[in-house]
């Protein structure tokens, strides 16, 4: 497993967390910090994230995250 | 992709555009708020409004994070920003929301160490990495990101940083709509309510538009489909007389948003008697401010902030495209004097922004042809 890609992901012309986005992400393992979980987008680049506000999560698990925490958990594998 | 292509299939939506043209009554105009920027920068960049009636109008509402904050609060970050030994942290776009004197941008080429940060956990990092200094998060948006300030708060409270402060300028949603509602120069006829917002409060806090004012809400998603969907379905309300709070995000929004997110920033923020919102003035209990609990992380406490409101500049009109009186290209100075390159006006600044999207999706020049 490799270390997350360092942020931010945010473009010259949009900014995501300022555009309210939420960036569907997949569960890949933990993370060293309690509470963070390692966390794979669309496009496979790897992020920690705070999982903490959504129900216990397993790898493969799918996810809602704004801002670098999860904010909603996604039934079904996908549904952004 | 799965869950993407279909809510972005061509025959699809002029599936449900045929429904909207067979719901719609001749004669009657209908004037629909998207809420949300994300929903206007999707609506322009997919054209969504393409295809609409010419009676149906989509009007812009106040839900984009960095075109309601108001000159005042950009200068008194730059001020904090311009402290001997701060870090000053904030995200992409507010880096480019012009204040009195210049853009947090500006500060920075003046000196000032001010860096982007993707979430306020990276603001937290860089307090750890840097614990001679003093790092400030300048925190802005609504629910949908507030929690994620409470819950680094609450690390940063755990971890005992002492060098780690908020300066925070969350809103909430709930006021601006209802002073929308009651603005005599504003006659809408339902909302397209904002998806990720409601991800976290939920369908409920939205009740009472129905409920007082006898307007239809559709809380949607992002895709082209989601919102031509949400048109549909508010339509269809006014079409049978009904006005109710229906959700088309179901796959996303739980009816009671995210609890656990609630409790944490119930726990992290209270609401501030007032707040400014660029063109829209001070509403009542419309910004968070960090409770008394969390009085040592407040930036505002533990630096010197000037507070000064500072009045708009006179050529910009973002205050009216805020509250969808006019549209972003009757703006005096659109698409001249502001352009996403140079804005004016902080609706020209995020590509939420509904100047910013009307300018980048091409609306620029149509809309002056047919001036």
């Amino acid at each position: 497993m490799t270390d997350p890609a360092p942020a931010p992901a945010c473009t010259a012309d949009h900014c995501i967390t300022c555009g309210d986005d939420g960036i569907p992400m997949t569960i890949v393992g933990h993370h060293a910090e309690p509470g963070i979980s390692l966390c794979s987008d669309d496009a496979g680049e790897l992020w920690p994230v705070e999982t903490t506000l959504v129900d216990q999560v397993l790898p493969g698990d799918r996810v809602l995250v704004h801002a670098g925490v999860a904010i909603a958990a996604l039934a079904g594998g996908g549904c952004e | 992709m799965r869950y993407v292509d279909e809510f972005r299939d061509a025959a699809l939506g002029r599936a449900v555009a045929g429904e909207i043209l067979s719901l719609v009554e001749p004669g009657r105009h209908y004037k629909v708020m998207e809420v949300c920027g994300g929903h206007t920068h999707s609506i322009y960049k997919y054209g969504v409004d393409d295809l609409l009636p010419s009676n149906v109008e989509l009007v812009h509402g106040p839900g984009c994070p960095v075109c309601v904050i108001p000159m005042g609060r950009v200068d008194d970050g730059i001020a904090v920003a311009h402290e001997e030994n701060v870090i000053f942290t904030c995200f992409g776009d507010m880096m480019r929301v012009p204040g009195s004197r210049g853009t947090l941008l500006d500060a920075k080429a003046e000196g000032a160490d001010i860096r982007m940060v993707y979430s306020p956990l990276d603001a937290l990092r860089i307090a750890r990495e840097n614990p001679d200094r003093e790092v400030v998060f300048f925190a802005i948006g609504f629910e949908t990101t507030a929690p994620s300030t409470a819950l680094t708060l609450k690390r940063a409270r755990a971890e005992g940083l002492a060098n780690f402060s908020c300066m925070c300028s969350h809103v909430t949603i709930v006021p601006p709509l209802r002073a929308l509602l009651e603005s005599p120069d504003l006659r809408l006829d339902g909302f397209i309510g904002p998806g990720h917002v409601s991800t976290v409060v939920g369908a409920r806090p939205f009740e009472f538009i129905p409920a007082d004012y006898a307007k239809p809400v559709v809380i949607a998603g992002f895709e082209p489909l989601d919102i031509l969907q949400a048109i549909q379905m508010i339509l269809r309300q006014l079409a049978d007389g009904r006005c109710e709070v229906d959700n088309q995000y179901r796959r996303v929004v739980p009816y009671e948003g995210n609890l656990k997110a609630l409790e944490v920033m119930a726990e992290v923020f209270e609401l501030r008697p007032h707040f400014e919102w660029r063109g829209l003035g001070f509403i009542s209990h419309s910004g968070l401010r960090l409770t008394d609990a969390y009085a040592d992380l407040d930036a505002e406490r533990r630096f010197s902030v000037p507070g000064v409101r500072v009045a708009d500049p006179k050529a910009c009109q973002c205050g009216e495209v805020l509250k969808g009186v006019i549209k972003p290209w009757e703006c005096k100075v659109f698409g001249t004097a502001c352009t996403p390159e140079r804005p004016i006006g902080t609706c020209m600044v995020s590509s939420e922004g509904a100047c910013a999207a009307y300018y980048n999706y091409g609306r620029f020049a149509r809309e002056r042809e047919v001036v």
